[in-house]
């Protein structure tokens, strides 16, 4: 990973944590906020609920009032108190009923047996024991039907005035799913009513969804309902929570559980209030998604002014790192601009100093190698030279010398001194023919070969004419190693390393050339068990006129050299000393 | 003191004569006129349709009192023990439509009548006679063919076709059914002479309520009252006609499956508070009865205890709680309720017991009302066992009788609530009606006052 690419990714995870930290603090300040207002709503319509449900219990008081004082009631009740017959007035409660609107009627004797009841008429002659209550209020009491269920109702008791003793009233309107549709409606209130097997013992009953109904029917999803329920009819106290009636959080409710209560503080029925919380969630998502946009976009940008801003300050250091690159590869003249007045432009003013520094010192040096290059060559040339002159001289001056011998002797003396002179000359032109071969290497004329034919011309050639101490083995792989090169240069490559070898081994040993395909290259290997060489020597034995050798030139591996890289190939050597050496040629392999 | 005497004399004498010369006039009947009559059910529905006696006789008729009297039988005798019964028929009769009474058609609409389980095990005509035999002694067949089961009506006519509408020998005939309405015409040639009204219209299938208001409004003469409201009626100043009580309240119990053990059976007869129902579900116009019978026809109903003893009902049930039952009743809404009552009361004592649909197909307990519609004990008592059980009473003594009640009730499949009564109400304009041993309306006898 560049440096740019570190610098922007820090910047960029730094930013976005930064504003992540602070959307999410607004976020969750914001749901806070709005949950306080939900709940404080809730609270407000469960409170107006209240107070109207306090109003209905009221009303079903004032009904059973205005029957209680009515003309009718109290001369039915002066006629039974008088007569002592209670059986003339069956359905009288039927049609009281549907004169106070009210759902249970029941009227009740002084005996306290009922006389008439509007809601199960053939209860008349049995006790009722709510006529005994006091209280002015309305309560609530669970009241058994004919077809053997029973429903809720609000009741009062009231006695019918002049009669004595007192025959009774008892008035009530039944909650059921009329009731609630009744009662005043709120934006996105929903008002519910449990009221599954009251008669029974509550911490004993496990919550039954079929008993839990709304103003418009069964309630949808009336098992999540359970909980909250359940713990209002436990508790007896109200409650309240957040119910999540699906995954979604827009389906989730503000519900508050109000236990319904008879007079003797049994929980007889569980009243819900349940708000939709879908406009909360649905302003809490609005403002979620701004949130996100806005930081998305800040981060977006923040990301294009890192990269701006990174550019400006890891181009400077890329600029130096590619330079150094440059100066690495052996470009020593490369600039980095110097901008500024930074650490990094003092960095840049220094890395100039030193490549023109290192650019200077290249220059002195390769003049000071083309100097003393120029001095071995004339050491070389003047030391190959002298060789033949000196017997050149000796020669002339033997032939100035011999012409005043007889002219028999000095015929003997003209032809031995002739005869030198042409070989001196000849071995003249054999030394200048050398350095003209060098300084004039020839093109290859490549040409498909097989690297293993080139080891057999090689072998068969020195072979035969080497010292009998002197051994030598071929090592090739079956597989076919095409090569596409120039064979005369390659025999003369290769001619020339084992000449060097022989030279290496004056006493005899043994002489390996090898050849192995190795992935896409051929493998050519010359070694010997010569005296070795140092590391040393390996890293100069290819320089132009290096020779470790007597009379060499120096020129044949840097000749060798030259052949091998013109065939897009490499030459390195193995070798320590006493242990031989190994010359190891790589030619790429010709494609079929 | 003489003389203010005097004076007192002939102020009441004027008084009596006042009083007695509208009655003189009224005692003499008016023809004419068309007589407005609802009912709550079906005119035709056997028993108790009050179109069957205006339009068909029987063999027997039987008279307020409850005797058997000639109808379109003259004359009657019994051989061989009562396994034989000789009818002879009345001669001259004629059908609605002219066809001659025989004894072939005579044969003819009683096998129509009862294609099965009849009284008799054959019936023959022969002449102007019908004969009846039987396998077993038909005691009380005079009374028994007086019955609304066994009236005359004519199947096939002289040229061999089936009438178009119900076709009978009594003192009306059918005119038409409209819009609810059977309307009945005066039969000028009835052989027991001819109806004081022209015309008999009955509003079939209208509810209690609706009755009482057409008799207010004065579209209806004459409304059917159930028990439950004689003593209203009577305080809202109708004029009421209420028979003796003739329709035996009872609870059928099915004597298998739950209710197979006898003890639960009697357990449930003895929850029940029949003085209850009596008293206030049917204010006080109802008999309470654990017999069959009522006190006045069988003289033995006493000996069938009425009271409720629910320790005993739970004794008898011993613990044993049989699955959920259920109890249907079908009939009026008195009726209904006094399943309600039942049901409640048979809860007290142990019972797991629901009220079911009039329409369920399956109850453990029926709320029944029956008839008791022959004027003999005996009869009156082999149709209800009968009704029961095929075996008819093969004796008629009144120790017999109360064996055969009381082995019979014993089993406990059919428990006597109440004894009820009929009753009608009539407008003012109606006069002479008077019913009949079994409840019904004499309507024939009936006539209206002369519009003013």
């Amino acid at each position: 990973m560049s440096l740019r690419q570190k610098l922007l990714l820090l910047m960029s995870l730094t930013v976005a944590a930064a504003v992540a930290a602070v959307a999410w603090t607004v976020l969750v300040r914001i749901r806070h906020v709005f949950e306080q207002r939900d709940q404080e709503e809730t609270a407000l319509i469960v409170s107006q609920f209240q107070r109207e449900f306090h109003y209905r219990s009221t009303e079903v008081a004032s009904s059973v009032d205005r029957l209680a004082v009515s003309e009718r009631a109290r001369s039915m009740a002066f006629e039974m108190v008088q007569s002592g017959d209670a059986w003339p007035y069956l359905k009288e409660a039927q049609s009281m009923s549907q004169l106070g609107q009210l759902d249970f009627l029941e009227i009740v004797g002084p005996d306290g047996n009922v006389v008439s009841s509007a809601q199960w008429p053939a209860r008349f002659g049995y006790p009722e024991p709510a006529a005994s209550v006091s209280n002015s209020d309305s309560f609530l009491k669970r009241e058994d039907l004919p077809d053997g269920s029973a429903a809720l109702g609000l009741f009062a008791v009231r006695p019918i005035k002049g009669a004595e003793p007192a025959v009774h009233l008892i008035g009530g309107a039944r909650l059921d799913q009329g009731f609630l549709a009744d009662l005043p409606p709120a934006p996105g209130m929903t008002v519910g009513l449990y009221a599954e097997s009251v008669s029974k013992d509550p911490a004993s009953e496990s919550f039954n969804p079929a008993g839990y109904f709304e103003a418009i029917g069964a309630v949808p999803n009336a098992a999540r309902y359970a909980t909250v329920i359940e713990d209002a009819r436990k508790t007896g106290q109200q409650t309240s929570t957040i119910l999540y009636l699906t995954a979604r959080r827009e389906d989730s409710v503000n519900i508050t559980a109000i236990p319904l209560k008879s007079n003797s503080g049994a929980v007889l029925a569980v009243l819900t209030v349940a708000i939709s919380r879908a406009g909360m969630v649905a302003a809490q998502q609005h403002i979620r998604a701004i949130a996100y946009a806005v930081a998305s976009t800040g981060i977006l940008i923040t990301i294009g002014f890192s990269l701006w801003i990174t550019a400006r300050v890891s181009q400077p250091i890329e600029q130096l790192a590619r330079a150094a690159e440059d100066v690495a590869a052996g470009i020593w003249d490369v600039r980095v601009p110097e901008r500024g007045h930074d650490e990094v432009t003092v960095l840049a003013r220094s890395f100039n100093h030193m490549t023109g520094e290192l650019t200077a010192q290249r220059e002195r040096l390769v003049q000071s190698e083309r100097v003393a290059a120029w001095r071995e060559l004339a050491r070389r040339l003047a030391h190959e030279l002298k060789n033949p002159l000196f017997p050149l001289q000796l020669t002339v001056e033997n032939l100035i010398r011999s012409r005043s011998l007889p002219s028999a002797e000095f015929d003997e003396v003209f032809e031995e001194s002739t005869r030198t002179l042409g070989m001196e000359i000849a071995n003249l032109k054999t030394i200048i023919g050398r350095f003209s071969d060098f300084s004039k290497m020839p093109k290859p004329n490549s040409e498909p070969i097989d690297a293993r034919a080139v080891l057999e011309r090689v072998r068969s050639l020195y072979q035969t004419s080497g010292e009998p101490s002197l051994t030598f083995k071929t090592e090739s792989s079956d597989e076919p190693m095409p090569l596409n090169a120039d064979p005369e240069l390659l025999h003369r490559a290769l001619s020339n390393l084992v000449l060097n070898a022989m030279d290496a081994m004056p006493n005899g040993g043994q002489l390996t050339l090898s050849a192995r395909p190795c992935n896409n290259q051929i493998e050519i290997r010359v070694s010997d068990t010569g005296e070795g060489i140092t590391p040393e020597e390996c890293e100069r034995l290819f320089t132009p006129y290096y020779t470790t050798k007597q009379h060499g030139t120096g020129l044949g591996l840097a000749i060798v050299q030259s052949v091998i890289a013109d065939h897009g190939g490499t030459i390195a050597v193995e070798g320590r000393p006493a242990n031989g050496a190994t010359f190891i040629i790589t030619l790429p392999r010709a494609q079929a | 003191m003489l003389r203010r005497l005097a004076i007192s004399s002939f102020i009441a004498a004027l008084a009596f004569a006042a009083s007695v010369l509208p009655a003189s006039a009224r005692t003499r009947p008016h023809y004419g006129g068309t007589l407005h009559v609802d009912t709550a059910g079906d005119p035709w529905q056997r028993p108790g349709g009050v179109a069957r006696r205006l339009v068909f006789d029987g063999l027997t008729t039987v008279d307020a009192d409850g005797s058997v009297r000639p109808a379109l039988a003259v004359e009657w005798e019994s051989e061989n023990a009562n396994h034989r019964w000789i009818f002879h028929l009345r001669p001259g009769v004629h059908f609605h439509d002219g066809t001659s009474l025989t004894s072939l058609v005579i044969v003819a609409s009683l096998n129509a009548s009862c294609p099965a389980n009849c009284p008799w095990t054959a019936i023959r005509a022969t002449g102007l006679s019908v004969v009846f035999t039987s396998d077993s002694p038909m005691l009380a067949l005079p009374a028994v063919l007086a019955t609304d089961d066994f009236l005359i009506s004519l199947t096939i006519n002289a040229d061999g076709k089936t009438p178009d509408g119900a076709t009978g020998t009594g003192p009306f005939q059918v005119n038409g059914f409209n819009y609810g309405v059977l309307s009945l015409a005066a039969n000028d040639t009835c052989w027991q002479g001819r109806p004081f009204v022209d015309a008999i219209d009955i509003r079939a299938r209208r509810s209690i309520s609706d009755q009482r208001l057409d008799l207010s409004t004065g579209r209806a003469d004459m409304v059917e009252i159930p028990a439950e409201e004689i003593r209203q009626a009577r305080q809202q100043h109708f004029n009421v006609l209420a028979s003796q009580p003739i329709q035996l309240l009872a609870l059928q119990i099915s004597d298998f499956g739950p209710l197979a053990n006898p003890n639960l059976r009697a357990a449930i007869a003895q929850a029940i508070d029949r003085t209850a129902l009596a008293n206030v579900i049917f204010q006080k116009e109802g008999q309470v009865a654990a017999s069959l019978l009522p006190q006045a026809v069988s003289g033995y109903a006493f000996l069938f205890p009425t009271d409720r003893d629910l320790n005993k009902a739970q004794q008898l049930r011993g613990g044993i709680t049989p699955p959920p039952l259920f109890l249907r009743a079908d009939g009026e809404a008195a009726i209904q309720l006094a399943a309600q009552r039942i049901t409640l009361n048979v809860r007290e004592a142990g019972f797991n017991i629901q009220n079911a649909a009039p329409v369920a197909q399956h109850a453990d307990l029926s709320l029944i009302l029956l008839p008791l519609q022959a004027s003999d004990p005996a009869a009156m008592l082999g149709e209800i066992i009968r009704a029961q059980e095929p075996s008819a009473l093969a004796d008629a003594g009144p120790l017999t009788q109360y064996r055969a009640e009381r082995e019979f009730l014993d089993r406990k499949t059919l428990v006597p609530l109440l004894h009820l009564p009929r009753a009608y109400a009539i407008s003012p304009r109606v006069r002479d009606l008077r019913l009949r041993s079994d409840g019904s309306p004499d309507l024939a006898n009936s006539s209206l006052e002369a519009a003013p």
